[in-house]
């Protein structure tokens, strides 16, 4: 079932702040965003191609 | 449309987050040190907030305001991405058969060994019967896909051929094969016509491909996918799709260094979808699985590093689209509803038309004939609305998970055959709980780009920003 809590075995994939090279405090306070085109996707996971070639 | 995002004429100001009419923002973890995220659910709406700012943030910030004006927009998006598409592409079985007897398959063994094929006069009627259709949904200039998919498409070659030199202007075509059949010959004529190409292999050594992956007799096909990779190398439309399992789960880093050394543009590493009995039996653990995907993924990142170039992990990257740009997304599983019956339909070598490949051993799920009914019926038939009426806000526990428009709680084969009915929860939750909390710390640490083909939010290519806001 859902929800296997194994936050600590992934935690390692975390980049700490000392490790990049930025102090907590110079890190950004907030990121957030968003971006939006056409919706054009028809993969799944037999197939995929993954690419948007023109603008349409 | 539903929630608080959309809500209008509530006596509340909406000032508050997670009250009246205000913004619901769901804090969740993502195993990072410095930061949280925020979820609105409803609009598919995040911030990674450092967390010494989670509660500034949840108060009366700018952050605050400037979702609130954007709220209504972004609800409407992700709707219209869920509920308002028409079909642009059709899966394409042109046989029954196949070569190989994988233990996963979704279609049944009696159907592989002695299926019937659609001769080429059917194909071409059919591509023609489905060209008058998608005329009929799709704005002048865009062309409709068709992937040839089975079962071993290959196994038809004269017909297929045939069918993409009948229609080569009329639509993108693009084939999934096992590449047993794929022959220097063949990929000469794809690669001519700029067919994309899609081979499945699934371990860097034959004793594991052959764990899974096998002809009806026995023997391995291993080298061969090998020999069909060298000749597709510096082509640029093509990709391999290994499946997970308990099987391999140990050889996917060695494996993607063999993707990446052969110059393998894209690839998959997808969990073996759980259809039918036989693919249970290698379905590996949740927690397992996303170890050694995360652990195969970062050896791509580093091998991107080391290199200069880069392999795409689809799957892994259309989780990271679903977060930075919704309708950007390639995929068409991890959304609810998902994109069988309504972004894509498939066809059977007999004219069934079903809402998607996995499901075209189920005949439950036969919603019509190409030949005898009108496409539109059959998008509207019981059979495809128990597909597309599927949706993660009335499942348990996705109903109330803060992510679930960015897994989507694929996939509903599973969800019925395995689960017990469309109102269960996906084969895979724990997997895609991990992959989205990972791509949440990538996206913090300002990597994610590197897991996602170049170019893909140029402006040339109709991607702008919605919404962009960096607080230092």
């Amino acid at each position: 079932m859902p929800s296997t809590d194994i936050k600590q075995e992934f935690a390692q994939n975390a980049v700490p702040a000392a490790a990049s090279g930025a102090s907590v405090a110079s890190r950004p306070a907030i990121i957030a965003t968003r971006k939006r085109c056409e919706a054009d996707g028809v993969g799944l996971s037999h197939y995929v191609l993954m690419d948007r070639r023109e603008k349409r | 449309m539903s929630g608080s995002a959309l809500m209008s004429g509530a006596p509340s100001t909406g000032r508050y987050a997670n009250l009246g009419t205000g913004a619901s923002l769901i804090p969740f973890d993502i195993g990072h040190d410095d930061y949280v995220a925020l979820s609105d659910p409803d609009s598919a709406f995040w911030a990674l907030v450092r967390k010494d700012k989670l509660a500034d943030t949840l108060t009366d910030s700018a952050l605050m305001s400037n979702y609130q004006a954007k709220a209504k927009d972004f609800a409407r998006e992700l709707h219209a991405l869920r509920f308002e598409l028409k079909p642009s592409a059709v899966y394409v079985n042109p046989t029954e058969r196949c070569n190989l007897n994988c233990t996963y398959c979704y279609i049944p063994e009696g159907m592989r060994r002695g299926g019937q094929h659609m001769d080429a006069d059917r194909l071409v009627e059919a591509l023609g019967r489905l060209r008058s259709y998608f005329s009929t949904v799709l704005p002048d200039g865009r062309k409709p896909r068709v992937i040839f998919h089975g079962a071993e498409p290959l196994m038809n070659r004269a017909a297929l051929f045939a069918a993409i030199d009948a229609f080569r202007d009329d639509y993108v075509f693009g084939v999934q094969t096992n590449a047993t059949l794929l022959d220097d010959e063949a990929i000469g004529f794809l690669a001519d016509r700029q067919v994309s190409i899609g081979l499945s292999l699934d371990g860097p050594l034959a004793e594991t491909t052959d764990a899974t992956r096998l002809t009806f007799g026995g023997k391995s096909v291993h080298d061969k996918v090998l020999r069909a990779m060298e000749a597709l190398r510096g082509y640029s439309a093509w990709s391999v799709i290994a499946t997970c399992t308990e099987k391999n789960l140990d050889q996917l880093v060695p494996l993607v260094e063999l993707f990446h050394a052969r110059e393998v543009p894209t690839c998959m590493l997808n969990a073996v979808r759980c259809t039918l009995p036989g693919a249970r039996t290698v379905r590996p653990d949740d927690a397992a699985l996303a170890r050694a995907f995360i652990a195969a993924v970062e050896r791509t990142h580093a091998l991107y590093r080391e290199t200069g170039r880069k392999m795409v992990v689809a799957n892994f990257a259309n989780i990271l689209l679903a977060i930075l740009a919704p309708t950007a997304r390639r995929l068409m599983c991890d959304i609810s509803p998902c994109g069988g019956g309504r972004a894509f339909f498939a066809l059977a070598p007999d004219g069934g038309l079903f809402p998607c490949s996995e499901f075209i051993g189920l005949d439950a799920f036969r919603g019509g004939n190409l030949f005898t009914d009108r496409i539109e019926d059959v998008l509207e038939s019981e059979a495809f609305r128990k597909v597309t009426g599927r949706n993660v806000d009335r499942i348990d526990p996705c109903k109330g998970c803060a992510i679930r428009h960015f897994c989507g709680s694929p996939c509903p084969a599973e969800a019925h055959e395995m689960n017990g009915g469309m109102d269960r929860v996906g084969a895979f939750c724990g997997f895609y709980e991990e992959q989205t909390r990972y791509a949440f710390r990538l996206i913090a640490d300002g990597k994610a780009n590197d897991f996602l083909w170049d170019g893909w939010d140029a402006e040339e290519g109709g991607v702008e920003s919605s919404f962009d806001f960096v607080l230092p």
